[in-house]
């Protein structure tokens, strides 16, 4: 469980008319993930895809375009999985360009409903403003002999130059009203020269002639309302007509389209897989990992599949290739919710140990001690069962850490923060702290020692053994600990240090700054200083980190504090103010002790643990997939 | 900006300046052969012999583009929001070239593959957010889809003009327009004491800008006074509003650079054409880049006027290496980088 996956270097090499199918089988497989650098042979220059992913992607954002305006299923059931050969490709894009032209002369002519009602929406307020005038401005409106006379809308950001250029051509303008993003102007002048390109102006100024009812002055203003609203409710007639069409529309295209979704998700495989294609020739090499496991059933696939002749080899990864190794994600269901947390930190590299189900074990244990307690244990589970509709795969991870809180509140005893309901199967924190306190501090030594140990393990497993011996937390940096821990022992024992102990934590600190100085390039007196910070620090570094795990045993002590100042604010009222201050006491104390002491079992794994042993530059298996979409779905 | 970020600003102009060509150095590349050029320019797709010319060409400008927005990418870093969105401004040229290019393309129906070869690889912070642009099959489409976007209100002008005359000048001149306008509009923005230096240079890159155009719109294209003037942003230096008006009124090509306010109208005095114009205002606005970059003490200031100057620098190294990936004579290209008058050489004579 906590080894890694051996996975393979596979190169297939298959004829180029054979690569669709190809393709298609090892994302059947699922278990190839493909390798995009480029070959070591420099012959295999050719990229054969390049054409059939520029069809798939022109389809593709037909498609999307499409399923903008409809709604198509992005996977819906695969009926039959078939090759998509470039001509099929090629159809379903001339196909998906027909409906993606219908279907854009009804967003056209939605788009021009909307900007026919909002003209309305104008011409009523014009309506409001030139209704209260006391002058007839459907004379002035219908063309005069002298005067000519503009009435409109135009972007407020082009009213300031317009100004400027109608004035060139001896217009005046008069913005009279800023409505969101247009201003309404009247722009007015003398008939003659100036009106030719007054004309051109406009049009570059986006405005937009506002008719204003040549009757306003004589007819009643409220006739008028009525007549735009009318013109509203017939625009409104025209909106649902044009749904209904769509709506047939829609209807009788939905299948083709679901089809064509289907196509594309068959030609897709062969589309991600491009980059890891070359090719001379006829002859085409696709290269990926695969997980040792899977390779004879790869195989046996692609003889079944491939009509003609290819050749699949594999090797072990090299040395150099390590931190390209994807490594395969942890699929115990039990443990995804652990993995979860240990992928916000980085992915294991290939051949390092899996560190989830160790910050499993290790999370649930810390975290069931610092807030050990029955009732409140229960509730978090049952919190994490009830939401687990909404939490998704984190809810086991709820109903782990309650299950974990309530063994540990049968081991001290506490319901609730009541701690006389429920007899102790071991003993409660708060009557004895100092054993609390020691046992912390052992589980710290422990954790650091293992943790130490599975750096080491790390480092030779990927072929990295001076660092394992001289590197943090390496064979030598345990040493010197074991050593310290040794002699702090003896000296708490027996008041002496001891020879030994000193002696080898001497050795293994000398050895460390001889290691550090060696690795240094700098002057003499600047290796001095870099050398003696970063061994003190090694020192420092190990007795506070050792310190650190404190936190276990206070937190279990805070934990039965505060039940305790609970309890006693409660034991202060009467009896419904006793429920009451229970029932807070124990909420407050779930949610604000609980989130803390969440973060304090993170920070310990994560600095503690992960950055001891644990690189996290590694990256996830991701093999190359056939999206089927569930039954139903579509 | 704090004092420290001003003081790294300001030597990190100084360091990159040194990399900005005077003309000895632009005269000794100009000697070299492409394998030459290549080695010192790092640019070796020049010599890559599978390529054709035009993609070498290509791929020398993406190269060069690239150093140029590097430079960017690092002056940028320690300025605050305003300063730098200032000059992302600047830089948003290019994605304003992209989404020409993308007019162009969907206006004589290219293939999407072609019209990608076509447009500059830009950063996250200076292209145009819209990926959906680049998926649009006609013009019309992807004037819908500017229409949601910033652009929205030249796009929905443009696609009026566009479905009436089926021409992109009046988008491809809205797009111009805006983008100065903006680019105004971030500099007026600017508060403190590096504002009027920042204004100042912005104003000669808008008094450039404008004096090519007025010249253009009105004596090349026969735009009326008040069309000519619609397209122009006014600058806060010499080409103020009023003074645009006035001279957007006036009929005759030299009636106008004598009425240009000095330094503007010495500097035009007898300028035959437009060309010429270009070029002499071009002139004029490099002359004040080096000013700014060698004795302002505005930081942001001197940063834009060194990107204005390498830009000016990495397009006469571009020219130089496409007259000689396309074998011009040596006159010719000492021309298109700016070592010689311009004048028409002997060997393009004869030949004609």
């Amino acid at each position: 469980m906590l080894r890694p996956l051996p996975m393979k270097h596979v190169r297939l090499l298959v004829m180029t008319d054979d690569l669709p199918q190809a393709s298609l089988t090892l994302a059947e497989t699922e278990s190839f993930h493909p390798d995009e650098r480029p070959p070591e042979i420099q012959a295999l220059a050719g990229a054969p895809g390049r054409d059939y992913r520029e069809r798939y992607r022109q389809a593709a954002t037909r498609l999307d375009k499409i399923a903008k305006l409809v709604g198509v299923a992005p996977t819906p059931p695969m009926r039959q999985v078939h090759v998509v050969h470039p001509d099929e490709l090629a159809a379903v894009g001339s196909l998906l360009r027909e409906r993606w032209e219908e279907a854009a002369r009804f967003e056209e002519a939605f788009r021009r409903l909307d900007e026919e009602e909002r003209f309305i929406r104008d011409q009523e307020v014009a309506l409001e403003n030139f209704a209260n005038l006391k002058i007839d401005l459907g004379k002035l409106y219908r063309q005069t002999r002298f005067l000519d006379f503009h009435v409109g809308m135009v972007p407020r950001e082009n009213v300031g130059r317009l100004e400027g250029a109608v004035q060139l051509a001896g217009y005046m303008l008069f913005n009279y009203l800023a409505r969101g993003d247009s201003a309404h102007v009247v722009i007015v002048g003398p008939r003659g020269e100036g009106e030719a390109p007054l004309g051109s102006v406009l049009t570059s100024a986006g405005f937009q002639s506002l008719p204003i009812p040549s009757d306003i002055a004589d007819r009643d203003p409220v006739a008028k309302r009525e007549e735009l609203q009318a013109r509203r409710a017939e625009l409104a007639g025209q909106r649902d007509t044009l749904r209904t069409e769509f709506k047939q529309w829609e209807r009788a295209h939905r299948e083709t389209l679901l089809d064509a979704r289907r196509t594309l998700l068959l030609a897709e495989p062969f589309v991600t897989l491009d980059p890891s294609i070359h090719s001379s020739g006829s002859l085409a090499m696709l290269a990926g990992w695969v997980p040792l496991r899977a390779l004879p059933s790869l195989a046996e696939r692609l003889e079944q599949s491939l009509s003609m002749p290819f050749d699949l080899s594999f090797r072990d990864p090299r040395p150099d290739e390590r931190p390209l190794v994807p490594t395969v994600p942890v699929t115990n269901r039990w443990l995804t919710p652990f993995a979860m947390l240990v992928k916000q930190y980085g992915i294991p590299q290939y051949g390092e140990v899996d560190p989830t189900p160790i910050f499993a074990f290790t999370f649930l244990l810390m975290f069931g001690s610092m807030f050990g307690d029955v009732g409140q244990g229960a509730v978090i589970a049952a919190a994490g069962w009830y939401f687990r509709d909404k939490l998704g795969r984190f809810w086991l991870f709820g109903v782990m850490a309650g299950l974990s809180s309530m063994l540990f509140g049968f081991l001290y005893g506490s319901i609730f923060g009541y701690e006389e309901l429920l007899p102790a199967l071991w003993t409660s924190p708060i009557h004895h702290p100092i054993l609390m306190l020691k046992i912390a501090l052992g589980y710290g030594v422990v954790f650091i020692v293992v943790a130490c140990l599975l750096a080491i393990y790390n480092r030779f497993a990927v072929k990295d053994p001076a660092s394992a011996v001289f590197g943090h937390h390496g064979v030598v940096n345990l040493v010197f600990y074991l050593s310290l821990i040794w002699g702090s022992l003896r000296l708490t024992g027996t008041g002496s240090f001891g020879t030994l102990p000193l002696v080898l934590m001497l050795t293994s600190l000398g050895a460390l700054a001889v290691y550090a100085w060696r690795h240094l390039e700098a002057p003499a007196g600047e290796k001095v200083l870099v050398v003696f910070i970063e061994t003190l620090e090694t020192v420092i570094g190990y007795v506070s980190n050792t310190l650190s795990f404190l936190r276990i045993a206070a937190f279990s002590l805070n934990h039965a504090a505060l039940s305790l100042a609970v309890l006693t604010l409660a034991n202060m009222m009467g009896t419904t103010g006793h429920i009451l201050a229970v029932v807070f006491g124990n909420l407050f104390v779930l949610v604000l002790e609980g989130g803390i002491v969440i973060i304090q079992v993170m920070r310990l794994q994560y600095y503690e643990g992960f950055s001891r042993y644990f690189s996290g530059t590694g990256h996830e298996f991701a093999p190359l997939k056939l999206r089927r979409g569930a039954a139903g779905a579509g | 900006m704090s004092n420290s970020d001003q003081a790294y600003l300001q030597t990190r102009v100084t360091a990159m300046s040194v990399r900005l060509l005077d003309a000895p150095a632009l005269a000794a590349l100009a000697q070299l052969d492409l394998q030459a050029l290549a080695e010192r320019l790092q640019l070796e797709p020049i010599l890559d012999e599978q390529l054709s010319p035009r993609v070498k060409a290509r791929a020398v400008e993406q190269t060069l583009l690239q150093r140029l927005l590097a430079d960017l990418v690092v002056l940028t870093r320690p300025m605050a929001a305003a300063e730098r969105g200032l000059l992302l401004a600047w830089a948003r040229k290019y994605a304003l070239f992209n989404l020409k290019t993308l007019i162009r393309g969907k206006l004589h129906a290219l293939d999407q593959a072609h019209i990608r070869e076509n447009l500059y690889e830009l950063p996250a912070r200076v292209r145009l957010p819209h990926q959906e642009l680049y998926r649009a099959e006609n013009v019309a489409e992807l004037l819908r889809v500017l229409e949601r976007g910033p652009l929205r209100v030249i796009a929905r002008q443009a696609r009026e003009s566009y479905e009436q005359h089926r021409d992109a000048f009046v988008l491809e001149a809205a797009v111009d327009q805006r983008y100065y306008a903006e680019l105004a509009r971030q500099g007026n923005q600017l508060r403190g004491a590096e504002a009027p230096a920042i204004q100042y240079l912005i104003g000669s890159v808008l008094d450039r800008i404008n004096v090519l155009w007025l010249l253009r719109f009105r004596f090349a294209f026969g735009f009326s006074p008040s069309e000519a003037f619609y397209q122009l942003v006014p600058s806060k230096r010499l080409l103020h509003r009023d003074r645009l008006l006035s001279l957007a009124n006036i009929d005759g090509f030299d009636e106008v650079l004598a009425a240009m306010p000095a330094p503007l109208s010495s500097a035009l005095a007898g300028s035959p054409s437009i060309i010429e114009v270009q070029r002499r205002v071009g002139v004029m606005l490099i002359d004040e880049c080096r000013r700014t970059l060698k004795r302002g003490r505005s930081g942001v200031a001197r940063a834009l006027a060194y990107l204005i100057l390498r830009e000016h620098d990495l397009h006469r190294l571009y020219a130089l290496i496409q007259g000689r990936l396309l074998g011009l004579p040596q006159e010719v290209i000492d021309i298109a980088v700016e070592l010689a008058e311009p004048h028409c050489p002997s060997g393009i004579a004869v030949a004609a």
